[in-house]
């Protein structure tokens, strides 16, 4: 908590701050570098960049509003935590907005590079998929993914492990002949 | 996929190339409710301008960046001087040769006021060293302001 940014100064005068001026400043310090992944990360939960995007502003908005009650050890579980509570809300409006009218998501992001596992990511559902990138990817415990996404450690085990299957199904190279399963 | 590892890279790899974006700037809302209409748009293109250069010139010439005297390789990292009152810090920085301190004190007003002395009462937020080799102290006296940092919500000294 003693990062310091910019003290904005005349040369007559002593360089002044204000608490709000630092609190700002550590705020950007710790959270600012991880806007990028976040936002990443987002895409891969929610299949679009724009909304991805939203979210993560919002997220990022809602952490400095909160950021003068923070002191956990952990700035990232945080952000993350706020961010994926957002974007499953964003995900039940979601469907309710297609269901209403029948909308086509207009721009959902696609991996050309990988496109076998995008497309074993995208038919997860998106707390499953959370999860999983929180295990596998950020290595955090069962434990703590239950206490980023507000449910049970047996819910997270069995998102995960049901997560780890679906993929690897997905995933491995099937051993029948040509002519499909004997 | 044959094992877990090769899962993470995958999966790193797939984050990886996703597309990411700048942080906003703090205090601004959602990147949709900023939509311009295209006359709008060009005068905003036109201020931007205008407060950039204006923007150069004052960073150039009043902006500083002081490293808080706590952070890692400073000269009082890890003394939680946020824990003390501030005159128990301003013991604390004597006995390390800070003998001239000069104190911020934030109640809440557009400028902090300025003292030689520390403060009785109040939250010591964080400490910087200016170009003068000036330590300042900052310390919170606004109205339900709490401690910060390792002793966040602690009691006003």
């Amino acid at each position: 908590m003693q990062i310091l940014g910019r003290a904005l100064r005349s040369r007559s005068e002593p360089p002044a701050t204000t608490v709000a001026a630092v609190e700002s400043s550590q705020f950007e310090s710790a959270v600012a570098p991880l806007y990028a992944a976040l936002v990443r990360r987002l895409v891969l939960v929610l299949g679009n960049t724009d909304e991805a995007q939203d979210i993560a502003q919002d997220a990022y908005l809602q952490a400095f509003r909160a950021w003068e009650r923070f002191n956990g050890p952990d700035v990232r579980a945080w952000l993350y935590t706020i961010a994926l509570r957002l974007a499953f809300n964003q995900i039940r409006r979601r469907r309710r907005w297609i269901a209403a009218i029948r909308r086509v998501d207009p721009k959902p992001w696609r991996d050309p590079a990988d496109p076998d596992l995008w497309a074993a990511l995208e038919d997860l559902d998106p707390r499953t998929r959370s999860a999983l990138l929180l295990n596998v990817v950020d290595g955090y415990t069962q434990v703590e993914i239950g206490e980023m996404l507000s449910v049970p450690v047996g819910t997270v085990s069995s998102w995960i492990s049901r997560g780890r299957a679906r993929l690897r199904e997905a995933l491995t190279p099937s051993t029948d002949g040509p002519n499909g399963r004997a | 996929m044959n094992t877990d590892l090769d899962l993470k890279d995958r999966l790193t790899a797939i984050e990886g190339r996703a597309p990411a974006f700048e942080p906003p700037p703090i205090g601004v809302g959602r990147r949709r409710r900023l939509a311009l209409s295209l006359g709008s748009a060009t005068l905003l293109v036109f201020v931007l301008a205008a407060v950039a250069v204006a923007g150069a010139v004052v960073v150039r010439t009043d902006v500083r960046g002081y490293p808080g005297v706590e952070n890692p390789g400073q000269p009082l990292a890890g003394a939680r001087l946020e824990c003390m009152s501030p005159p128990q810090a301003a013991a604390y920085l004597a006995t390390r040769g800070y003998t001239h301190v000069l104190w911020q004190v934030d109640s809440g007003a557009d400028k902090p006021a300025f003292s030689t002395t520390a403060p009785t009462h109040g939250y010591v937020v964080v400490g910087w060293i200016d170009d003068d080799g000036q330590l300042n102290m900052l310390v919170d006296q606004r109205a339900g302001s709490s401690g910060v940092g390792a002793c966040a919500r602690m009691t006003m000294p």
